[in-house]
């Protein structure tokens, strides 16, 4: 089976990621006699959650995405078995055992490789980037090297996005300086790429951590080609540079929320625990951009809303400060139109305008304290007149 | 002298070096345990709503979040002045969600992180000196345990057997986790007054179903056997000889069916602990079943000095038979595994968390007080570059992690603190036996095979508390408001998968935070010297260990230091935990943690 880009694109998005190998094999066959594609992989400052949420990938799985698309990783913190070994201050042993010689090896002697980025990159204390000094040089220096001799940056997870949680707002934020690669919160400026002045083209997968579907199928549609890059970013990436078909512009986690229903009866919760609409709880499903509610987390089981807690909008640019407080109710946080984005904003009024949701919207307007007391169980609101 | 640094250490979660001098004979003579990155992670937590703590702090780590999620929880329930009537239910759903994480979680160090170091080229020259046998446990050793990114003799090897199932494993248990958490990793499922999700009918039977499938890899991969057997002869065996006894007649029986044939493959009986525990050590391998040849890992990462170390735990697992609500100080009968402190020689005293503080003496943060217990925390990082230098020595500052104490004294966290504080019987009876044989009770061997059996010691529980403990659909969450938490403080005491982890959170009047502090089982194993000079638990099991494989059996190769990987890996490092960063103002004593 042959098919076009744009097919292509449509099915990543909307099969499921076994399906879609299963779907594309005779492509994927012919990937074996494609050359090797080198795969870098670095951490910078992270948790590692998104290495983890890569081995939780199912399908594909890394072993298999891996073989089936002929990639090599040269390098992973997590998953090789060199370490840096110096005797006496110089690096000792060969690559085979030593980290720090395979990646020089690998930053003085490849060209062309994808590199995927976990993790930020600290500039601070002043510049000096020396919050993270690994082998002996600071992460920021061995970065510079790695993202401009590569044909692509696939950024994974928000600290790697938007710098994510290590640039939430503190009073020592200036201090560390955590970069994200091509944007640093919602400003492009701040990237470490534009910092560097690395042209190497950047595909955002956001999330904390990134969904494994969303960056293996990325990376599956670069290396077979279904994505050219970089001819083809400007209309596959949004603003943010994250793959629309993952992170519809037109679309937010509410659309498709189990819960919804409740929603639009106008039934809501008030304690976790239960079963109903999150609204009050301060989900922010309505303001976040993701595929979450139709594909799903591990083995396309659950989501966050569907588990009973609130959306935090971990894939929003400007996560957390932009969602938080986290179990606040939109309206009563005061974040709309600051730093959320204005579609979503658009979206929910449509929302609350549509047909049927009137009620809803009666409701949702008016304060619960006004209507009753807490009580213990989970309590749902039920708008007046409706029943 | 030499001086031999590793930098990074790889196959841990973040970014660690340590640096050691080692002698003209191999041995160790010091060492410093850097951690190399400042994240700067719970100071974003000031002037916040308390209630955000359960989802972010468990982004400090995504190897294990479950537990600081937890933790968090557990400080957000004292300090809304709910800990005593969270719902029966809620506490059962923490202990699934944590027991589900601690199997997942030290597969992972085992199989991943920790088993590679199995397949290095060293065993290989060792074992290849010992024949047909030699040739079969390396063929095994490499089958099962290589990375996905190596090269061999320039070969790129294919990943091992028991590497890869591990992984399935993993992710399985993670599927378990998101279908009552949302996703996995940094679920959503902990929340102030209980949890957010009740999981009904279908979802008990779909737990049930994955932790099942996750013990047939249990038996066919790790043990060999049936985990039942196991759990029944050692866990649950009458005394410590006995269960001691037990394994070393399973591996006997084992190794009189195997010497031959030299088949010492899965499908013989020789399960990865198996081999490990045959191979592994000096005393049982070569001493007590007469192999020609061992990895010798019972000689090394030893403490040199009974007064200088400790061992603590602060107790795991709420016991469900309690009914609801729980006690924040964790008293010694309050978990399934109990809180507690044994001091170096080995006797056991009561916990008590007033008696813990932290030293920044040799670590990059400016302070005028040199020990300063969690609750009342300063962390100003050191802001010259210049000064962040980790090449200075023992008596500099050379660490982002802080040095904790308990009563003044370091102390190692984690599965053999935890069941040599709960009497566990196998892991009693080993320590005893490498005592009275003249071996140090606490090395590298007994270290790993307490990670193992305390799996096992997880999976009864488990099953217990999903499938008699919780019932479906059942209230799992007081109701709480934000006014609940006007100037109060909290403390969450728990236990990760690599040991004591503590929460401490205070807030003011607007019942916004104005301290957040976390004690982390890293910061605990992997800390540099302390204010009196005492050196960090690593630093001190390094003191003494020979560079080489198998204590320098093939002569001292500085260049392939496998000592030093086994002895710190051992300890399943976690960076990103290990560095944090507290309160800076640190200008509320009025809210130091009330006596409990």
């Amino acid at each position: 089976m042959k098919m076009d880009r744009r097919t292509f694109i449509k099915a990543v998005g909307v099969l499921g990621a076994s399906l879609f190998l299963q779907a594309y094999k005779s492509d994927l066959v012919k990937a074996l006699e494609l050359s090797e594609t080198k795969v870098l992989w670095l951490h910078g400052v992270e948790c590692t959650g998104c290495t983890v949420s890569m081995l939780d990938g199912g399908s594909p799985d890394i072993v298999e995405l891996l073989r089936v698309l002929n990639l090599k990783l040269l390098f992973q913190d997590v998953l090789m078995m060199q370490q840096g070994i110096f005797v006496d201050g110089k690096p000792a042993n060969t690559s085979e055992l030593n980290s720090d010689i395979l990646l020089e090896e690998i930053l003085d002697n490849e060209k062309g490789y994808v590199l995927i980025s976990e993790g930020g990159v600290p500039n601070g204390p002043a510049g000096s980037g020396r919050y993270m000094v690994i082998g002996g040089k600071t992460y920021k220096e061995t970065y510079e090297k790695a993202a401009k001799n590569a044909s692509v940056i696939i950024a994974i997870g928000q600290c790697a996005t938007h710098s994510g949680v290590n640039a939430a707002e503190s009073e020592i934020k200036e201090l560390l300086d955590h970069r994200g690669i091509a944007f640093t919160m919602e400003d492009s400026s701040k990237g470490i790429v534009n910092l560097l002045g690395i042209n190497t083209p950047v595909i955002n997968i956001n999330g904390c951590p990134a969904h494994p579907d969303w960056v293996f199928l990325t990376i599956s549609a670069v290396v077979l080609g279904k994505i050219k890059v970089p001819d083809d970013l400007p209309y596959l990436l949004d603003e943010w540079k994250r793959p629309k078909i993952f992170f519809p512009p037109d679309h937010v986690i509410h659309d498709n929320c189990p819960r919804r229903g409740y929603y639009d009866h106008g039934e809501l919760d008030l304690t976790v625990g239960g079963g109903k609409c999150l609204w009050k709880l301060g989900c922010k499903g309505p303001y976040s951009h993701a595929d979450c509610a139709t594909r799903h987390w591990n083995a396309h089981l659950s989501f966050c809303p569907q588990a009973g807690s609130p959306c935090i909008g971990c894939v929003e640019p400007g996560f957390p400060d932009s969602t938080r407080p986290f179990f606040v109710e939109i309206e009563d946080s005061g974040l709309v139109g600051t730093h959320l984005h204005t579609v979503a904003g658009v979206a929910i009024g449509g929302a609350l305008l549509a047909a049927g949701a009137h009620a809803v919207r009666r409701t949702v307007l008016k304060k619960p304290e006004e209507k009753e007391g807490y009580a213990e169980e989970s309590v749902s609101e039920k708008a007046e007149g409706e029943k | 002298m030499v001086q031999v640094t590793i930098d990074p250490l790889s196959r841990i979660e973040g970014h660690y070096r340590v640096n050691t001098e080692v002698s003209g004979e191999g041995v160790i003579t010091d060492a410093q345990s850097n951690a190399l990155v400042f994240r700067g992670f719970e100071r974003f937590l000031q002037k916040q709503d308390p209630r955000d703590a359960a989802l972010l702090t468990q982004r400090i780590c995504g190897v294990c979040p479950v537990c600081h999620s937890i933790s968090a929880a557990n400080a957000l329930d004292e300090l809304f002045g709910v800990a005593g009537e969270i719902p029966k239910d809620a506490l059962v759903v923490r202990n699934i969600h944590q027991g589900l994480n601690y199997i997942a979680s030290h597969a992972a160090h085992i199989y991943v992180l920790w088993g590679p170091d199995l397949a290095n080229p060293a065993y290989h020259d060792i074992l290849m000196q010992q024949g047909d046998l030699g040739n079969a446990v390396w063929g095994e050793l490499s089958g099962r345990f290589m990375p996905v990114v190596n090269q061999f003799d320039g070969i790129r090897l294919p990943p091992g057997s028991s590497y890869l199932g591990a992984v399935m494993e993993l992710r399985r248990l993670h599927d378990a986790i998101s279908l009552i958490g949302g996703k996995m990793p940094h679920a959503v499922l902990q929340h102030v007054g209980g949890v957010v999700y009740s999981p009904t009918v279908a979802d008990i039977q779909q737990l049930a179903s994955y932790v099942s499938k996750t013990v047939n890899f249990v038996e066919a991969f790790t043990l060999g056997v049936s985990p039942d057997t196991w759990i029944e002869n050692t866990y649950r065996a009458s005394s410590p000889q006995k269960a001691v006894d037990f394994v070393i007649g399973h591996l006997q029986d084992l190794l009189d069916k195997s010497l031959t044939n030299n088949d010492f493959s899965h499908s013989s009986g020789w399960g990865d602990v198996s081999l490990f525990a045959a191979f592994g050590s000096e005393l049982i391998g070569e001493k007590l079943l007469g192999l020609p040849v061992s990895m010798k890992m019972d000689r090394a990462g030893v403490y040199p000095d009974p007064a200088k170390i400790g061992f603590l735990s602060y107790g795991v697992f709420f016991k469900p038979e309690k009914g609801d609500g729980y006690d924040p100080a964790s008293p010694a009968d309050g978990r399934v595994i109990p809180s507690g402190y044994m001091n170096g020689s080995l006797k056991l005293e009561k916990f008590d968390h007033q008696k813990i503080s932290e030293s920044i003496n040799h670590s990059f943060y400016i302070d005028e007080k040199k020990d300063r217990p969690p609750w009342n925390g300063v962390t100003v990082p050191e802001e010259n570059p210049e000064e962040i230098d980790y090449t200075r020595g023992s008596e500099s500052r050379y660490s982002w992690a802080k040095a904790p104490n308990y009563n003044g004294i370091p102390c190692e966290v984690g599965p053999l603190a935890r069941l040599m504080i709960m009497g566990e019987p196998l892991t009693t009876g080993l320590v005893k036996a490498f005592q009275d044989n003249g071996y140090s009770p606490v090395n590298n061997y007994t270290r790993m095979i307490a990670r193992m059996q305390e799996v096992l010691v997880v999976i009864p529980e488990l099953r217990k508390w999903i499938l008699q403990d919780l019932e479906a659909g059942a209230k799992v969450a007081v109701h709480t408001d934000l006014s609940m938490a006007k100037d109060s403080e909290g403390m969450g005491l728990w236990e990760a998968p690599r040991g004591a982890l503590g929460h401490w959170v205070a807030t003011g009047s607007d019942s916004m935070v104005t301290l957040y502090q976390a004690v982390v089982p890293s910061t605990w194993n992997l800390a540099p010297r302390n204010s009196k000079g005492i050196a960090g638990p690593v630093e001190q099991a390094l003191i003494g260990t020979k560079i080489s494989a198998a204590e320098n059996a093939l002569g001292v190769d500085y260049s392939n230091p496998l000592g030093i990987l086994h002895t710190v890996r051992s300890y399943d490092p976690c960076l990103a935990c290990a560095v944090h960063t507290l309160d800076r103002t640190g200008k509320h004593p009025a809210y130091a943690i009330k006596v409990v």
